[in-house]
């Protein structure tokens, strides 16, 4: 909300423009900008205006602004000789940039320029010259300052002038004044004028009306326009800019109807009748929702209570007798219908925040007394003011003792109280009452905020609580996850984060589209699916990359993959199955660039597979690998890991026609595990094996065998005929070519014997040797080369 | 025989000088075959009487041209390593034959650290569902429906009472709801708020805490605690300051600002010339909160605080443009 300092100024003594700004941001009126017109801008008397002598448009000046007359052209014709108006002096530099020089404008030569409130920053639309009060002093400095407060929601009594004075005369000790005057009535009563009835009490608290007659409907005075426009209010017509104006004084929304243009006189607050709709001010046709609170007379809506005002009963500069409206509506009917409405206006800002009920009266006498005095009218005698329900006084408890327990510090008694009492809040014997602008305090520890704030967080000690350093030992899911993090990063992937929501297309390429959870209000379709699987987002990655002449990516993720749970939601349980998954793609180089070591070489399903191994290795995790058929994958390079006969995670070369879909280019490799999974097969404490202490001798086999005998087979194969001697049979070759016969295949071992008992002699090993290589012939039709 | 002796010597010594291999002459004149064995092997036909004067300069002989063998042959290998080392230097400039360690993304390094500075103070970490209830997002954290403070935060929905979760808040109450006090957690993780420009994006993370016990915990150990995350993180010459705010599922609330790291306070560009940066919200536990998830809100209190990781990282890498974090430019990630 932006504040007028100036205008605070009526209400309270204020410190300097900076302390305030301090003392209201700590108080948690947080001041989020300072507007100020800019250094060298002096107010300046204009002694004589002449016609420029070469332009018509121009008028050339002398001015005092305390330096003597000077001479400075201009080209506004909204003043008169003997006003004062603010003065940019030479160097000034304006907010848009200009800088202020010495100048000749058609051979007249002008020192300075006299501003609008526009050209120093104070007003958005204001045209021609600011006219300063009279009373000001030539050659001080402007002091139109606003301030840009961040209310926090829960404060609506911080909405207006008067509840921000109030807040700065409890920070600062002063007194705070009050600007209303008594309203001076005449003429007849204005209950016999008018009659109002509520018929939805839930939704209208209360609704007071004053009527004023013999108004004159014309411009605002200046300073009243100003004060406005300082608040980013636009004048319209002094009987709106009252309504506002109180507003922003006050917090409580008004609004005036011309009274001619009711039927029957009366005000109904009532539900929309079936079909029934309403012109707002901003030229909309709307059609009523059943809950939309209505402002009627006996036959039509007028207004949309606590939003906006209707056109029929607008006033105009026709209007003579005014119906001034100041009610109190339910915060939550308001938000609701405002919400529905799309229609969010400073009258439901602040009825949703909640509003003074009791001070209804005062504010509508206020507003009627100042619009009699700017329109020359007759305030009706009496206020027709139905309240059906008044409310009764919250109390609330303070105990010393929880308030110092609560804060850590010590407060003294009679402090609180005075700080309270500063703010509004009245001791009583045994509580506090609450006054009805702070709707957001109900209980104790808002009152000890009160406290807090007032005093400033800043006399509350540093401490450490007594609890903290009692460590307890990481969790497995913490170790697993810095482990494969390290793991991958040995593998040279690096890290991506993806948003969780991707477009329908980037499933529908993996064929994981149905079932997917949809936003029902996304930001656009590209995020619009909460994603099945993280290669929705990967493969998109190395797209892009791609894009951006990457020519080798290694990526991974550590996210969560989200789909729907039938049981969900119920009790405790999360709403979706939301599986946490660690995920990787490698495309291109394998050194992500030519090396001179690697060349040209490319990465591969064993790449891939190497990234999985790393992360079993740091788990200590005994798996195996099996083919496994997914539409994900290219049905030839594709497979699963599985430990304990649970599948952890799968590995393989994205499927092309996916890869066509995505626009992908060729040679993605994809790898994915699950992380429950991980954690609950890893072995993150292993056990430690003596060595050997006797030598083990190393023998080399090479086998051939049909191409498609998978390795674990042929290396299970080996191991158990060769036992107990054979420790170990690492494949360290295979090979298919011109040297062998088509359909077969040569792979090599590097065999291990070893005894835990002795060193082993040759002809025992041979022996061995020849075992394997005779048994696995007789069981496998393998021929033995070399 | 002494003759044929000297001169064998001699024989040999000068085809050592000339540059004969070692290796050869040991073969020529001690292999089995050797000419010097050959003399020895005649020694038989000798007569005993001089077999003994013969046999020892046989013997001396054979010493002396072993000897000269030897150190011919440590002469020959001394010069082979002499010329290798002189030869060819390798192009030191060339790149180094490895795999580059893979880098972590700079938003997850700095969730980490944030994580692991609680850490140290004793706070565990908690996770919870990122698709969740209205009540546990809103209702449960005294966000009634119809208050303004959902303005706060705008909502991708799913559906219904479904939603994205806007902030890490709501696994305070499940956490709540599943172990009695005391807590000292902290949750990070994905939030989402349907926001998109410059400074915003749909999804950003977040680190909560909570502090809870039964009997009083104080804003005094809050301010303590917090002060102590910022030392850890930031540096131990970062100053805090604590600003009354609003936060609905605490009472009183506070923003927290610390010293700013670029400038130390001084005023800069990054701090807005104020000298401080807002990082942190925080409070004491509203009683609410409290009955919500299911404790007395009269016997327990506690302290809760929530940041925002990706403001951290742009601050700690001095990253001008939150959106870079998830455009995932693999020149962009190289770099961290």
């Amino acid at each position: 909300m932006k504040v007028s300092v100036e205008w605070l100024s009526d209400y309270v003594a204020l410190p300097s423009v900076d302390e305030l700004a301090k003392k209201l941001t700590f108080a948690g009126l947080e001041i989020e900008a300072i507007e100020r017109p800019p250094a060298g801008v002096l107010a300046g008397k204009i002694l004589e205006s002449v016609k420029h002598p070469q332009a018509d448009k121009l008028s050339v000046t002398k001015v005092d602004f305390g330096r003597g007359p000077t001479q400075i052209v201009c080209g506004a014709k909204n003043y008169q000789v003997g006003d004062i108006v603010p003065v940019a002096t030479v160097g000034t530099k304006l907010p848009n940039g200009t800088e202020i020089k010495e100048a000749e404008l058609r051979g007249v030569k002008s020192s300075g320029m006299l501003c609008s409130a526009r050209e120093l920053g104070l007003s958005q639309d204001h045209e021609g010259l600011m006219i300063l009060p009279p009373e000001t002093k030539i050659g001080s400095t402007i002091d139109r300052v606003t301030f840009e407060v961040n209310v926090t929601p829960n404060r609506g009594d911080a909405l207006s002038h008067v509840g921000i004075a109030r807040e700065i005369a409890a920070l600062t000790g002063k007194a705070l004044k009050s600007p209303a005057k008594p309203v001076v009535e005449g003429g007849g009563d204005a209950a016999a004028k008018i009659s109002v009835k509520i018929e939805d009490p839930s939704r209208c608290l209360r609704y007071a009306a004053r009527v004023i007659e013999g108004v004159k409907v014309k411009p605002s005075p200046r300073w009243l326009q100003e004060r406005l426009e300082a608040c980013g209010v636009r004048a319209i017509n002094n009987l709106v800019d009252v309504t506002n104006y109180v507003m922003l004084e006050h917090g409580q929304p008004l609004h005036a109807f011309d009274l001619d243009k009711l039927t029957g006189a009366q005000i109904v607050v009532r539900l929309p009748k079936a079909g029934e709709k309403l012109k707002t001010l901003d030229g909309k046709e709307r059609t009523l929702e059943p809950e939309d609170l209505l402002i009627c007379d006996r036959e039509k809506p007028l207004a949309l209570a606590g939003v906006m005002g209707g056109a029929t009963s607008e006033v105009t500069d026709a209007t003579t007798r005014v119906l001034l409206e100041c009610a109190s509506f339910a915060p939550a009917a308001v938000r609701r219908t405002s919400k529905r409405h799309a229609l969010h206006t400073e009258s439901s800002h602040r009825f949703e925040r909640g509003t003074d009920i009791v001070a209804v009266p005062q504010v509508a006498d206020r507003a009627a007394q100042l619009i009699a005095e700017l329109g020359g009218g007759t305030v009706l005698k009496g206020l027709v003011d139905v309240y059906p329900k008044p409310v009764q006084p919250r109390r609330v408890k303070l105990e010393e003792k929880r308030l110092a327990a609560l804060l850590g510090v010590e407060v003294p008694a009679e402090e609180a109280q005075h700080i309270l009492e500063a703010l509004g809040f009245k001791r009583g014997l045994e509580a506090y009452e609450v006054p009805q602008w702070r709707p957001d305090v109900s209980r104790e520890e808002d009152l000890i905020e009160e406290v807090a704030r007032i005093r400033g967080y800043d006399t509350i000690p540093l401490k450490l609580p007594g609890g903290l350093g009692a460590l307890a030992p990481e969790a497995p899911a913490v170790t697993v996850e810095r482990r494969v993090r390290v793991a991958l990063a040995g593998e040279g992937v690096d890290e991506v984060v993806n948003y969780s929501f991707v477009a329908p297309a980037e499933l529908a390429a993996f064929g994981a589209e149905k079932g997917a959870i949809a936003l029902s209000n996304p930001l656009s379709a590209e995020q619009s699916v909460m994603r099945t699987t993280l290669y929705a987002s990967l493969v998109p990655n190395v797209v892009r990359s791609v894009r951006h002449q990457a020519s080798g990516l290694r990526f991974y993720e550590w996210g969560r993959s989200y789909r729907p749970d039938p049981e969900g939601g119920k009790g405790a349980r999360p709403v979706a199955n939301e599986t946490v998954e660690v995920a990787g793609v490698l495309w291109g180089l394998r050194d992500r660039a030519r090396t001179w070591t690697n060349k040209d070489a490319v990465v591969d399903f064993y790449d891939a597979k190497a990234a999985v191994e790393a992360v079993l290795s740091a788990l200590h995790i005994e798996a195996s690998w099996a083919n496994f058929d997914s539409p994900w994958y290219h049905p030839r390079a594709s497979a699963m890991v599985s430990a304990g006969g649970v599948v952890l995670g799968t590995v393989g070369e994205l499927h092309p026609r996916a890869a066509r879909a995505l626009d992908a280019p060729a040679g993605v490799y994809l790898f994915q595990l699950e992380v429950e999974k991980l954690i609950a097969a890893s072995r993150l404490v292993p056990k430690a094996q003596g060595l050997s202490a006797y030598p083990s001798v190393r023998r080399d086999i090479a086998l051939v065998v049909k191409a498609e005998l998978q390795q674990a087979e042929l290396r299970r194969l080996i191991l158990d005929i060769g036992k107990p001697l054979l420790v170990d049979a690492q494949v360290f070759d295979v090979y298919t070519g011109t040297q062998i016969a088509e359909g077969l295949k040569n792979v090599a071992f590097a065999l291990e014997y070893r005894s835990p008992e002795r060193t082993l002699k040759d002809d025992e090993v041979k022996q061995a040797h020849d075992r394997i290589v005779a048994e696995v012939q007789k069981q496998l039709g393998g021929a033995l080369r070399a | 025989m002494e003759e044929k002796l000297r001169a064998l010597s001699a024989a040999a010594k000068k085809s050592l000088e000339n540059g004969a291999n070692p290796e050869e002459l040991k073969v020529k004149y001690l292999g089995k075959k050797g000419e010097l064995t050959a003399v020895l092997a005649d020694m038989g036909k000798l007569p005993p009487d001089q077999r003994k004067a013969v046999g020892a300069l046989v013997n001396s002989v054979k010493a002396e041209l072993e000897a000269l063998l030897v150190e011919a042959a440590k002469n020959a290998e001394d010069a082979k390593l002499e010329a290798e080392l002189k030869g060819p230097k390798l192009d030191v400039t060339l790149p180094g034959r490895s795999i580059r360690p893979g880098r972590r993304h700079p938003v997850a390094q700095t969730l980490e650290d944030i994580v692991a500075a609680f850490g140290k103070l004793g706070f565990e970490v908690a996770q919870g569902p990122e698709i969740e209830l209205d009540w546990y997002n809103f209702e449960a954290l005294n966000v009634p429906a119809d208050h303004p403070a959902r303005d706060m935060q705008d909502t991708f929905y799913v559906g219904g009472n479904v939603l994205l979760r806007t902030h890490t808040s709501p696994v305070q109450v499940r956490l709540m709801q599943k172990q009695p006090p005391p807590i000292r957690h902290v949750m990070p993780g994905r939030v989402y708020r349907k926001d998109s420009d410059l400074t915003h994006t749909p999804m950003f993370h977040q680190v909560e805490g909570l502090y809870v016990e039964k009997g009083t915990v104080s804003f005094a150990e809050l301010k303590g605690t917090l002060d102590a995350f910022a030392k850890a993180f930031f540096g131990s010459s970062v100053k805090t300051r604590f600003r009354p705010s609003f936060f609905p599922f605490t009472e009183p609330s506070a923003e927290v600002d610390v010293s700013c790291t670029m400038c130390g306070g001084a005023g800069c560009r990054v701090c807005k010339q104020t000298g401080w940066l807002e990082v942190l919200g925080s409070g004491m536990v509203h009683p609410n909160v409290f009955t919500h998830a299911g404790y007395d809100a009269g016997t327990v209190t506690g302290f809760a605080f929530g940041m925002g990781v990706e403001r951290l990282a742009m601050l700690r890498f001095g990253v001008g443009d939150l959106r870079s974090f998830f455009e995932n430019d693999y020149r962009f990630l190289e770099q961290f």
